[in-house]
């Protein structure tokens, strides 16, 4: 028989040595994925994507930014370079490096991959909204075209990324939305959020965590150089200027109707009633299916019901039959009240 | 002539121009034409409500202090209506198919001048197992899953997936997987149908694969057996009624726990490409139909499952009688078997008759123990024990059970253990084919099977190295 204390050793050895080796996103296997992933195709696209980037923000590329945004050293950006020139994607003068139109129709195609990737993850799956962005870097550049026209059509041919931005259509057309950012948007205006920025990724879970989504309806309360005070969907929030200039938001025409103020149906105590206004575009996918199957549509009645022991979940008399919701739900369904007599 | 091509364009042009809430548009539009139609057609009563029973139920079982009491009872009740009204079949049974039929088919068999090796196959080995399946099998299900369809039909199940919907959302579950848990306990091939209540894949798949940490009715009469005799043993008399009752409801709440841990690690894990929507409708009350439901649970899920049961039981008995009598220079399979696996199952606190009682008893949990006594017997060459190799058989006496078991050099960890693992291993192939059934997907079988005996193992080490450590 073993001796106890060797055998409890040898056990931990190897449960560390299983952790160093597999723990999720930090092992050892998953970077030498990582390091092995770094074909030359993949930092050609990458190239590819990030010099359109510039282009569609006007800026000017140059060899600098290019090497920061694929970490490699700077030699090894100037072959990839020299790589893509030689192939007619790229041209360069002097440090400016711009994308020929066949390099753009295959930054575009790349492009339209990784936004319906972004697009299926925040869809179809549960992965988190911080990991999308992620998983599609490496996906996007492991789908032939015929899967991505599949993965659209599966999806519904969908036009905006979760973040908002504009997914390029098969033939490398792209919709231009113009927008301002949030930091140039005057005091006491309406508009709407059509986009935020998901990188870097550190910022854009700020924003996320803050329950900023594109489609939601802010309002400024406050702009100066120190902070920018504004109310989403009925709550107030501080954002400083820097993060603020990552959401692109279109102020409200004279003419568009602005959304009244409005509460979320989480608000609503028991045996209260409201009116549905909206769902909020936050929920997607299968779980807003769900929701509009059951009738939970804007000039709908709901009353409060029942409430579980901690609030969550919360039951809601819709058209007659009797909905359990959690609150992350209830969060996202814009009601207002209706006072009774 | 390019016409397809023209409408295609058109089409995406419109798609673009109208944007993306065109679905939400659609249904708004469809509800908005139905409540005008309703509205010209239906007349309703105004005026203050009459008194509204589905109202008061609500508020009584899903209250702050009356929903949880409510929901414990009634689990209570049917646990006990479930093993106290289970008894007496089950004894009817198996003295009808194990004492009597049994030794009369041994008659014909040799009144037919059957080979020993046929009637042994035949009648010791597949019937053997069938009947053994079905005596223990068929009367606590029977009892059990009228009274759970009762309970659903009259629409009180969906009020305790509300109650516990609370601390399933933070395993990343549904609260209907406390119906499937519960279901489980009854028997897990039916907890794993039941989880097709679950409507979003992510917590379906979750609720599959945790079901088997649900003890189910296949083992405990495994966990009680093995209680009384080493738990209850190791302390004074008059504490071993409660010690051993205590042990055992540890055990099956340590399945409970283990079942929302792994619940977590997997909705953070392996199934975060599923997607979630989380829905629950509590449908109105009504008055439960007896005899329909008597009828289809019986049908539905009773013989089913008991069908399923039934078809892996008998080659198992085979196998079971073929490796105790199948011999390689007189030696048996088994003994084979046992010598090589004893030294490793000792290092988790087992032994090589348990491992090798787990792996041949695999169609059916209600056969482990019988299959573990006969081992005994035919490795240790007790006299007086048994009726032969290959033949399972169980023991009137807890008493001669323990002396048995003993003489087999089990200790007190022994029977923690087989406890532990008991909860912790594979599910039966029943259960185990009743998952790639239900998900149509290898991965989500393979893991389902796997995961739990890595646990037992992991956990029966853990377990056997501090209790040398410190006992």
């Amino acid at each position: 028989m073993i001796d106890p204390i060797y055998a409890l050793i040898i056990f931990f050895a190897v449960l560390i040595v299983v952790l160093v080796l597999f723990f999720p996103g930090k092992g050892i296997i998953t970077r030498w994925k990582k390091i092995k992933s770094q074909t030359s195709r993949v930092l050609i696209e990458d190239a590819l994507k990030h010099l359109y980037d510039c282009e569609f923000k006007n800026l000017d590329c140059s060899l600098n930014s290019l090497t920061g945004n694929l970490t490699l050293r700077a030699d090894q950006t100037a072959s990839v370079i020299s790589n893509l020139e030689s192939m007619g994607l790229v041209t360069s003068t002097g440090n400016k490096i711009s994308l020929t139109s066949e390099g753009r129709s295959y930054a575009l195609r790349v492009v339209r991959i990784h936004r319906l990737w972004e697009r299926y993850l925040a869809d179809n799956t549960s992965v988190s909204e911080t990991e999308w962005h992620t998983i599609a870097e490496e996906r996007e550049h492991e789908t032939t075209d015929e899967d991505a026209n599949r993965l659209a059509a599966r999806l519904g041919n969908p036009l905006v990324d979760p973040h908002g931005d504009p997914i390029p259509n098969a033939d490398g057309e792209i919709l231009v939305k113009q927008g301002i950012t949030l930091n140039n948007l005057e005091e006491g205006k309406y508009a709407r959020i059509i986009h935020i920025e998901d990188e870097p990724k550190e910022v854009y879970a700020q924003l996320t965590a803050q329950g900023l989504y594109p489609g939601m309806q802010i309002y400024v309360l406050q702009s100066s150089k120190g902070k920018i005070r504004f109310e989403a969907d009925g709550e107030e929030c501080v954002l400083a200027p820097v993060l603020a200039s990552n959401l692109t938001v279109v102020p409200f025409t004279e003419k568009e109707s602005v959304q009244e103020s409005f509460e979320n149906l989480s608000s609503l105590e028991t045996d209260g009633a409201a009116t549905i206004i909206g769902i909020s575009n936050a929920m997607r996918g299968q779980q807003r299916r769900r929701m509009l199957d059951f009738g939970i549509v804007p000039g709908t009645v709901v009353h409060t019901r029942l409430r579980s022991l901690k609030g969550d979940p919360a039951a809601y008399e819709v058209r007659g039959a009797l909905i359990a919701l959690r609150k992350n739900q209830s969060d996202l369904i814009h009601i207002k009240k209706i006072k009774e007599n | 002539m390019n016409n397809v091509e023209e409408i295609i364009q058109k089409a995406n042009k419109y798609r673009w121009d109208i944007g993306e809430n065109l679905h939400d548009s659609i249904l708004e539009s469809i509800y908005t034409d139905a409540a005008r139609i309703a509205d010209k057609a239906v007349t309703r009563e105004g005026g203050k409500q009459k008194f509204d029973w589905d109202r008061w139920i609500d508020k009584l079982v899903t209250g702050r202090w009356t929903g949880f009491p409510i929901m414990f009872l009634l689990l209570v009740i049917v646990f006990w209506l479930t093993i106290s009204g289970a008894n007496v079949p089950s004894a009817m049974i198996a003295s009808l198919l194990v004492d009597t039929v049994h030794p009369l088919l041994k008659d014909g068999a040799n009144f037919l001048h059957f080979p020993w090796w046929l009637s042994g196959v035949l009648i010791d080995g597949a019937y053997l197992a069938l009947a053994w399946v079905i005596s223990v099998m068929l009367p606590p299900m029977a009892i059990f899953f009228p009274m759970f369809t009762l309970l659903e039909d009259f629409g009180y199940l969906p009020r305790v997936a509300f109650n516990m919907d609370n601390l399933y959302r933070r395993v990343g579950a549904h609260g209907k997987q406390a119906l499937t848990m519960s279901m489980g306990f009854g028997c897990n091939a039916a907890g794993v149908i039941a989880a097709r209540i679950i409507d979003s894949p992510r917590e379906r798949i979750i609720a599959i694969i945790t079901n088997n940490f649900s003890l189910c009715n296949g083992r405990w009469p495994t966990q009680i057996l093995i209680a009384t005799i080493f738990i209850g043993g190791a302390v004074p008399s008059f504490l071993a009624g409660v010690t051993s009752a205590a042990a055992v409801m540890i055990v099956a709440v340590l399945g409970v726990v283990f079942s929302l841990v792994v619940s977590w690690a997997l909705s953070r894990s392996v199934l975060k490409g599923e997607a979630s929507a989380f829905s629950l409708e509590l449908p109105p009350y009504r008055p439960p139909r007896f005899l329909q439901t008597l009828y289809t649970s019986l049908i539905d899920r009773t013989l089913m499952v008991l069908w399923r049961a039934v078809v892996f039981a008998a080659p198992a008995g085979v196998a079971i009688w073929l490796v105790s009598n199948v011999t390689i220079a007189n030696v048996s399979l088994a003994e084979y078997f046992i010598k090589w696996t004893d030294p490793y199952a000792m290092i988790i606190g087992l032994n090589g008759v348990i491992i090798l009682a787990y792996i041949i008893a695999i169609p059916a949990n209600e056969i482990v123990i019988p299959t573990v006594l006969m081992l005994t017997v035919l490795t240790t060459k007790v006299a007086g024990f048994g009726a032969g190799a290959g033949v399972m058989f169980e023991m009137d006496s807890v008493s001669d059970t323990a002396a048995l078991l003993h003489t087999g050099g089990w200790s007190v960890l022994t029977g923690i253990n087989l406890m532990l693992f008991s909860l912790l291993h594979n599910p039966c192939s029943t259960t185990i084919y009743t998952i790639y059934k239900e998900t149509k997907s290898m991965k989500w079988t393979l893991i389902s099977t796997f995961l739990p005996i890595a646990m037992g193992i992991v956990i029966c080490f853990l377990v056997a190295q501090f209790w040398r450590l410190f006992a």
